[in-house]
């Protein structure tokens, strides 16, 4: 079923699989108390019965009903929590090896990318940056690609959807998450945390492609930027 | 103490007015015209989600900075100025007096003042929507630094900035918190030191016993909300820099602040309504409510827990990941005492004598519909699932499947079961069904779409998917549209209510005293309870849920009678 945009992450499905886990969980838990809230309407009618039973509930033998289910509850609450707790450090932790990394910035209203340069080194002179209503961010297929994502003057959220993957952007901080996409394409990035007006009007690319055709790009990019910046 | 019934004018009688029952009559009137400009705000922005750009009917076009303005007011009048009012102050000033069975509130002016306080900061709400700065419009969180530097002018006056949008906003808050704190005085020093003779504490009846809880913890949780609120006034008033990282301040200190408060106080919203089902199962089931010490029990515990949950809304704010972990520990830990709450009310129902009435089916549908916000809770309350989740329609469904039965399934369960106490009138029943099942099933075809428009990554407050080509498809388009043509028709239904509610007080059937057989206390007083509530103290025998006792031919026993 296609209750989710297509995945482009390795860890995207992980997510996808939880939702489906929980929904286990969750269903049945539904079923079940749906069955306990209406058997007693139709069995337990006026009609039918003469008189209730006089039970408080406070002695041990009812009571200990409650107290099963709470205990069957809570350990399905865990297993659903040790389940998802790998698909978390996933996400949030980063990987040992790094093949690209940008600066992401959000800004009201766009998302600017910040290449690295020919030096291969963020935060030097020779950084790229990108700073257009729907530019494109150009990463490789198949890559640990990090992302430095930053704020420039309100929280923003990071969110592409099709990785799965959304983390907020801080003013002062920067937090690295990373995604290593699966498929070619072009794909949305928008804002997920309300920024004022534009909100609305933030949407960028990540654009996801063979390394021959990344690096073609790059290499138009930079040679494009060295020669504007010649030109100064 | 009994008060002789003394001529009263107009204004003391009904305005200016000392008496319990008609401050929790200002409160929930005022609540629902709250209710009424909350709804009207969602017609406004539903309408533009669904057919966006287009003039909507009765308002014209909504700009962008409209559509976050009425989003973020919709969310705010509806949990402050209505929830509040209705479930806290409304439910409190109308019950605890006559169930603990005393004439009046401890301290009436208080009460007095704490409405009046309460109606001034409505008016200091509303009033910021005609502002030049137009209402606040940055989601009802209130996040810095978008509150703060929101506004066109970087270095704006003192008295400028106090006419922001914002800065109302805040100041209107306040003011609700102060009002609700002077009404929360008055329950729990009301409930400790008002009792009629015989009310010993595991005598007093559900619905007293949660009000005091939820009371408690607002108590326990708002004073680091109004510390946080005011740093945040004075970031955009006084121009210090508590939440600017530029000057040292950090922004997430105030999302910490702010949940401190804002999930306990969904505790708050949540436990009156729960209290007031403690009321109707019983009565409907002619059965002892199962476990009423346990209930109580499980309510202290969860306003323990209710402090360690509140890091559930920042998992992807940039805390610390394995702080993740302890929040979502103690959502689940906190999941487990609304559970055995439910499954108590549910167990009340096995083996009673079950009539269907109309509070039983505001109640029954309100289990019903929680236990489906309560099980999304699940998906949400997992933090890696959250990462997807957050901050989609996923979220807002979710949300509205626990707060719409909580505060209108809740008060129209209270409303429905002592309309007859209140105005001695009964209500008429078939157009209460009829209002029942349209607000159900216009609820259900409003939100549970939606759900899905989440999990196809729709994001919150984006008044126009157009840009967004990969969630701006079908099924999603037309999910929308049907969400929009379902609320409008869940607003217009609710004209039944009005409807019912004028014409039964006018010329209703007049209502016989104790029209349930019930036991608690306020069912011994006149319908309506005059000006000082009984004629003569009531003493009490027993606990509040004695019914269908072995050895006795009728049914119930109320609390004032003493058992054969």
């Amino acid at each position: 079923m296609n209750i989710f945009p297509e995945n482009v992450s390795t860890y995207g499905q992980d997510i996808d699989q939880l939702f489906w886990l929980v929904l286990v969980f969750a269903g049945t838990a539904f079923v079940i108390s749906v069955f306990i809230l209406l058997y007693p309407l139709f069995k337990n009618h006026h009609s039918r019965i003469q008189r209730a039973k006089y039970i408080t509930g406070e002695g041990k033998a009812h009571f200990k009903w409650v107290i099963i289910a709470l205990c069957v509850l809570t350990m399905s609450d865990f297993i659903i929590l040790f389940a998802e707790h790998h698909t978390w450090e996933e996400f949030e932790t980063l990987p040992q090896q790094k093949d690209a990394e940008y600066i992401v910035t959000g800004r009201q209203w766009n998302w600017a990318f910040t290449y690295p340069g020919l030096d291969g080194n963020l935060g030097t002179a020779d950084d790229v940056v990108i700073d257009e209503p729907n530019s494109e961010l150009h990463v490789p297929l198949s890559k640990n690609v990090f992302f430095q994502l930053k704020a420039k003057d309100v929280l923003h959220s990071f969110f592409v959807v099709n990785s799965r993957l959304k983390q907020d952007c801080i003013p002062g901080r920067t937090i690295t998450r990373w995604i290593n996409f699966t498929k070619e394409g072009k794909y949305d990035i928008s804002c997920a945390e309300i920024c004022g007006i534009a909100h609305s009007q933030m949407r960028n690319f990540i654009v996801v492609e063979s390394q021959e055709k990344y690096n073609t790009y790059i290499d138009s990019l930079y040679k494009q930027h060295s020669a504007t910046a010649g030109g100064n | 103490m009994a008060h002789t019934e003394h001529k009263q004018s107009f204004l003391s009688k009904y305005v200016f007015s000392t008496d319990h029952k008609t401050i929790g009559a200002q409160y929930t009137i005022t609540g629902l015209f709250m209710a009424a400009l909350g709804g009207f705000l969602a017609y406004v922005f539903r309408y533009n989600l669904a057919f966006p750009g287009e003039n909507i009917p009765i308002f014209g076009q909504l700009a962008a900075n409209q559509y976050n303005t009425f989003v973020t007011c919709h969310g705010m009048i509806m949990v402050f100025w209505v929830a509040m009012p209705i479930l806290l102050a409304g439910f409190g000033n109308f019950l605890i007096p006559l169930m603990i069975g005393t004439d009046d509130m401890a301290f009436p002016k208080l009460n007095m003042l704490s409405y009046w306080t309460f109606l001034i900061s409505a008016i200091v709400l509303v009033a910021s929507f005609f502002v030049p700065t137009g209402a606040f419009g940055g989601a009802w969180t209130m996040y810095p630094p978008l509150s703060v530097n929101g506004y066109v002018d970087p270095n704006p006056s003192f008295f400028k900035a106090l006419f922001y949008g914002s800065s109302l906003m805040i100041l209107a808050v306040a003011l609700e918190f102060t009002s609700i704190l002077m009404g929360g005085i008055n329950f729990v020093v009301t409930t400790i030191n008002r009792r009629a003779p015989g009310m010993t504490p595991w005598r007093i009846p559900l619905a007293v016993w949660f009000i005091n809880i939820a009371t408690v913890i607002f108590m326990f949780s708002v004073g680091p909300l109004v510390a946080g609120a005011f740093m945040l006034l004075f970031d955009i008033t006084l121009g210090t820099g508590f939440y600017d990282p530029a000057r040292g301040g950090d922004p997430i200190l105030f999302q910490h602040l702010f949940w401190f408060f804002g999930h306990p106080e969904v505790y708050v919203l949540l436990l009156p309504s729960l209290g007031v089902l403690g009321e109707i199962i019983p009565v409907f089931s002619r059965k002892p409510l199962f476990g009423y010490k346990k209930i109580i029990y499980l309510a202290l515990l969860s306003a323990v827990l209710s402090v360690v949950v509140w890091a559930h809304h920042q998992f992807i704010a940039g805390i610390d990941p394995r702080m993740a972990t302890f929040f979502s520990i103690g959502t689940i830990l906190i999941s487990i005492p609304f559970a055995g709450i439910f499954l108590a009310f549910m167990a009340t129902l096995w083996g009673g004598k079950i009539k269907i009435t109309l509070p039983m089916a505001w109640a029954l549908g309100f289990i019903g519909l929680f236990l489906i916000g309560g099980l999304t809770g699940l998906f949400l309350g997992s933090n890696a699932f959250d990462i997807y989740a957050h901050d989609t329609y996923f979220v807002v469904a979710h949300f509205h499947y626990t707060l719409f039965p909580d505060i209108f399934f809740g008060f129209f369960a209270a409303f429905y079961f002592w309309f007859p106490k209140f105005t001695g009138k009964e209500l008429k029943k078939g157009l209460g069904y009829l209002h029942f099942w349209l607000t159900f099933i216009f609820f259900n075809s409003t939100f549970f779409l939606l759900f899905f428009n989440g999990l196809g990554g729709q994001h919150r407050r984006i008044n126009n998917y157009d840009l967004f080509s990969n969630i701006n498809i079908e099924p999603y388009i037309t999910f929308e549209k049907i969400a929009t043509i379902s609320a409008i028709c869940l607003i217009l239904s609710q004209t039944l209510f009005i409807y019912n509610f004028i014409v039964s007080w006018r010329a209703g059937k007049k209502a016989e005293k104790n029209p349930w057989q019930a036991n608690t206390l306020e069912w011994v007083a006149d319908s309506p309870p005059p000006h000082g509530n009984f004629e003569t103290v009531p003493t009490v025998y027993h606990g509040a849920y004695e019914y269908s006792l072995p050895n006795m031919e009728a049914d119930f026993l109320p609390q004032n009678v003493q058992a054969e």
